[in-house]
């Protein structure tokens, strides 16, 4: 599939040649788990497996769990309590598929600033980014809706919040959240359209991972250089490259086994840790919470939506010139959507030619603080809306619009990058100490 | 605009450290009384032996801590001679054991143990054989000390329970709820209530919230016709209450949600009056009603009608003290201690049972591994002294260990305890990350403890609802009642039951009720993990092999391994 020059499969057999001939499913797979892959990644590239790992954990224990799951309002508390309960190893499915979520968006973000900072979103991978945040939104959509299913008080309650957002938009808001929650409030039709869109994304997002795949695997991996491979000759290929089997696969388990180590601690020995305690109470849409808050991978963009309120003069202006339609609730909504656009924007608002941050000096200090930034707005969107929290929030969210916006346009104008190494053969060789050109 | 933003942004890291410490609680050192963290009669080796006069004996290898923790010093020797008993059966040599043990479901006088029996209530002798017995009797293999030492401390608690609920099950009319002799309201309570409501009528309007109604509300018979009234109490209530809950529970006080919830509940009539009793004793389950209530107000554990007393808003009004209790089953490799939970299920039994349910938990995991783990019969007893309106029939009968643990719900009454253990945050250190929890366990039974110890003593009146400062109670006013005190529970195997022993009991025992598994999964995880990294470095030893020749000698390019 890649342009890099490599060894393709040939039909040997009888066999084989009579399969190639009728589907050439053998030639894909072997293809597949031959890319010529560079052999300069650094353990920042691991991530994809994670994220493959997760999709598939989710998928099966996600499918168990529908067997013993019941979506109705009376009912699906219990449901979940008798999964825990009197299921066949039910608790621990549940508990996996659970943290496995936590997993699966502590890899996701990992995997999106290893490509901010590696510029891995520039040409010619734009459309591969492009599918991975078309994959991080459908990944937003199928938690929310999951974490909805318990039926505990956080899950109503997010619910209630969340589709609330769609409300806020001016006019048109009010039917489209009814039309969301197929009823005035969050109810057994919520619950049941949520189900079922919850067991349906998951294969959407597995069609969606698969164009994914199928796009970097025609432009090639980035890697930590941002150099290209070279693709002039075979020999010269070869020596930029490795065969993904058995070099990266055996690499990425190494990790995977690992991380899968701090997992199954989690899940063994703290499985609520990332839980809240409000969801192992029953949905009351009579008593309200006192913190309403979302799980810890929309806090970064729940502290957006939060920030801006009506004393903020941007939202004041914004008021005004707008007659009034976008109001400070509508201004948030607007905000946290757009925080998560700008994101995708990058491949077009970053003008620098340099790939790779490794080369771009001052890049280096603006990345390291949007990710710094990143993780204040975690913890901020966690606390109340009250006190310094709300300036800290503010500052967050400005400083991340500020970065996707001015910062990243400007910065590829005025940004001398460093010496880059040629090829990613010699950049591979000077890490280990080999000699430039070995010898032949 | 990007450099004011770096700033502000520089700021916000900067604070992050001291605000994280700002948020943390207080947190005291752990501050067991020596000798209830790991009472004598939980030890290894232990066996605990029920005497036919009520009382226990454990009997340990330890040799001398036997004698302390003897539970009735004025009895030993039929307490030996039934150590002996239940050791001899053990080992096969049954013969001896046998002759001084089998007199006691028989009849016939032996002995030393031949004392009477009245101290076993008719209930408990039914199915719940004293273990001791059973295990001579049945010169088995299976009547190993273990098991012996389970239905020992089984009896105890269902002694208890057959005290507090059997009575009430099997003399619907007298002295209903399990409160009435359990006595944590008219012992604790009224002494610093003041005015504890004895009469019938006056409870409910005075007392919404605890279980003084029931225990006054004698002569009320907890028949099936109470169980509808109280269903339509419930959806009246739920009906008035609708509103202004909604309301209420959405204002930063803590204590502003309490009245107005209560208030309706006590204005929805005079059907009132009659579901207190109805409501506390266990064989009033309203199965029609409660599915009534659930559609009505799309909500179970209680509806509009009880979340006024239970409805927390975390550290808005009141830095709460939560205490660290040091528990078997925190850690990686915690694990329940089953006699703590024996005396945890007692303290439910005899207390917290008036007002709360635990509908979640079937009576049946009782005797699980992990838990409990009474026997059988004992079970099969347990639930017999509870009743429940049969789905199919119509009609009362009793509970058998396939049913769950009773629904209660209306007004005065408690939220479901099933999940309390996790649905409640303990602590949050350190920094506010919570990590501690991988030590400390999940913060909810330390919380429940906590509510426990915490009462000052003081109180306060609001709209008709009389609420008491706590300490770990979010807001700082609950409108629960002290419900336990020191020494309200007597323990058969000896254990202190004082106020902070039997509330660590009863707070292990709701842990274990709220996660029944979690032994397993504690074993669960510690195997995937010891797995994983026997993978990982099988995994990363290929790994540094197969890419030694590409790091070393890279005049070998992609070459096929």
């Amino acid at each position: 599939m890649a342009g890099i020059p490599t060894d393709h499969y040939e039909p040997k057999t009888q066999a084989e040649r009579w399969i190639h001939r009728r589907l050439p499913i053998v030639e894909l797979i072997v293809d597949f788990v031959t890319l010529p892959t560079p052999r300069n990644l650094n353990w920042m590239w691991i991530w994809g497996i994670v994220l493959t790992f997760c999709l598939v954990l989710q998928i099966v224990t996600g499918i168990v769990l529908a067997m013993h799951y019941t979506p109705h309002v009376d009912l699906a508390f219990r449901s979940v309590e008798h999964i825990m309960r009197d299921v066949n190893g039910g608790h621990m499915l549940r508990y996996l598929h659970a943290n496995g979520a936590s997993l699966f968006f502590f890899a996701v973000y990992l995997h999106i600033f290893r490509n901010l900072y590696y510029g891995s979103y520039k040409p010619p991978r734009e459309i591969t980014y492009i599918i991975g945040m078309l994959i991080y939104v459908a990944m937003m959509a199928t938690a929310f809706m999951g974490y909805v299913l318990p039926w505990g008080q956080m899950s109503f309650w997010g619910a209630t919040v969340i589709t609330g957002l769609f409300g806020a938009i001016p006019g048109i808001g009010a039917p489209i959240q009814e039309w969301l929650l197929g009823g005035p409030a969050v109810d057994n039709a919520t619950l049941n359209r949520f189900f079922s869109l919850h067991y349906l994304l998951p294969f959407v997002i597995a069609a969606l991972v698969i164009v994914h795949f199928w796009a970097f695997h025609t432009t090639g991996n980035n890697n930590p250089t941002g150099i290209e491979v070279r693709r002039t000759s075979r020999e010269e290929a070869d020596r930029d490259t490795l065969p993904f089997w058995p070099y990266f696969v055996i690499k990425d388990l190494v990790a995977l086994a690992l991380i899968l180590v701090l997992f199954f601690a989690v899940v063994g020995f703290m499985p609520n840790y990332l839980g809240h305690p409000d969801n192992y109470i029953e949905a009351n849409p009579l008593v309200t919470p006192a913190h309403i808050v979302p799980e810890w991978y929309f806090l970064p963009f729940y502290a957006i939506l939060r920030a801006f309120t009506a004393d903020v003069w941007v939202v004041m202006a914004v008021d005004w010139l707008s007659f009034g339609i976008i109001d400070a609730k509508f201004f948030g909504v607007l905000a946290m959507f757009g925080a998560i656009i700008v994101m995708a924007l990058v491949p077009w608002l970053d003008t620098s030619r340099v790939r790779s941050g490794r080369y771009r000096p001052q890049f280096k200090w603006w990345f390291w603080l949007l990710a710094i930034n990143f993780v204040v707005l975690t913890w901020v969107g966690a606390q109340p809306a009250e006190g310094i929290y709300p300036y800290i929030a503010l500052a967050g969210s400005a400083y991340w619009f500020a970065y996707f916006l001015i910062i990243m346009p400007l910065l590829g104008v005025i940004e001398r990058p460093e010496p880059m190494p040629a090829t990613i053969e010699e950049d591979f060789n000077a890490h280990y100490g080999l000699a430039k050109h070995p010898a032949e | 605009m990007s450099l004011r933003n770096v700033t502000l942004t520089a700021v916000a890291a900067l604070s992050f450290g001291m605000a994280a410490h700002a948020q943390t609680r207080t947190i005291t050192v752990p501050m067991n009384e020596p000798g209830t963290a790991a009472p004598a009669p939980t030890a290894p080796g232990t066996t605990v032996t029920r005497n036919p006069d009520g009382t226990t004996t454990i009997d340990s290898t330890a040799g001398p801590a036997a004698a302390d923790t003897v539970a009735t010093a004025e009895t030993p020797a039929p307490a030996s001679s039934l150590a002996e008993a239940a050791t001899a059966a053990e080992t096969g040599t049954a013969a001896t054991g046998v002759d001084p043990v089998t007199p006691q479901p028989t009849g016939t006088p032996g002995e030393p143990p031949a004392a009477p029996q009245e101290g076993l209530p008719a209930a408990a002798t039914g199915g719940a054989t004293d273990g001791a017995a059973d295990a001579a009797a049945t010169p088995s293999a299976d009547a190993a000390p273990v098991d012996t030492a389970a239905p020992a401390e089984a009896a105890a608690a269902t002694d208890g329970a057959t005290e507090g609920m059997a009575d009430a099950a099997a003399t619907p009319a007298a002295d209903v709820a399990p409160s009435a002799d359990v006595a944590p309201v008219d012992a604790a309570a009224p002494t610093e209530v003041g005015a504890p409501a004895p009469d019938a009528e006056a409870a409910p309007v005075e007392e919404p919230t605890q279980s003084l109604a029931p225990a006054s509300g004698e002569g009320e018979p907890a028949t099936a016709d109470a169980a509808p009234a109280d269903a339509a109490a419930a959806d009246a209530a739920a009906a008035e209450g609708a509103a202004p809950p909604a309301e209420a529970n959405a204002s930063p006080a803590a204590d502003a949600g309490v009245d107005p919830a209560a208030a309706p509940a006590v204005e929805a009539g005079p059907a009132a009056e009659s579901a207190p009793e109805a409501q506390v004793v266990p064989d009033a389950e309203p199965e029609p009603g409660e599915d009534t209530a659930q559609t009505d107000t799309a909500s179970e554990g209680g509806g509009p009608a009880q979340p006024e007393a239970h409805t927390e808003t975390p550290g808005v009004t009141h830095e709460q003290h939560i205490e660290d209790v040091a528990f078997s089953f925190e850690g990686p490799f915690g694990r329940f201690d089953q006699f703590q939970l024996q005396r945890g299920l007692q303290v439910y039994t005899e207390v917290c049972a008036g007002c709360h349910g635990m509908k979640q938990v079937a009576l049946r995991t009782l005797a699980d591994e992990g838990g409990p783990q009474l026997p059988e019969d004992q079970v099969r007893a347990y639930a017999a002294q509870m009743s429940i309106t049969d789905a199919e029939t119509g009609e009362d009968r009793p509970r058998v260990p396939t049913d769950h643990f009773p629904t209660v719900t209306g007004e005065g009454m408690g939220p479901d305890l099933s999940l309390m253990a996790k649905a409640r945050a303990g602590f949050h250190g350190p920094y506010g990350t919570g990590l501690s929890q991988l030590f400390n366990g999940i913060g909810g039974p330390e919380y429940i403890v906590s509510l426990l110890n915490g009462y000052t003593g003081e109180e306060k009146e609001e709209a008709g609802t009389t609420l008491y400062a706590n300490t770990a109670f979010p807001g700082g006013w609950i409108s629960m009642p002290p419900p336990l005190a020191d020494d309200q529970v007597t323990f058969e195997d000896g254990s202190p039951a004082d106020l902070h022993s039997a509330a660590m009991d009863v707070s292990a025992f709701l842990m274990w009720a709220a996660e029944p598994k979690m032994m397993d999964r504690k074993q669960a995880g510690l195997v995937s993990v010891l797995f994983l990294i026997v993978l990982w470095a099988l995994l990363y030893l290929t790994n540094k092999r197969l890419w030694w020749r590409v790091k070393h000698r890279p005049d070998v390019p992609g070459d096929g391994m």
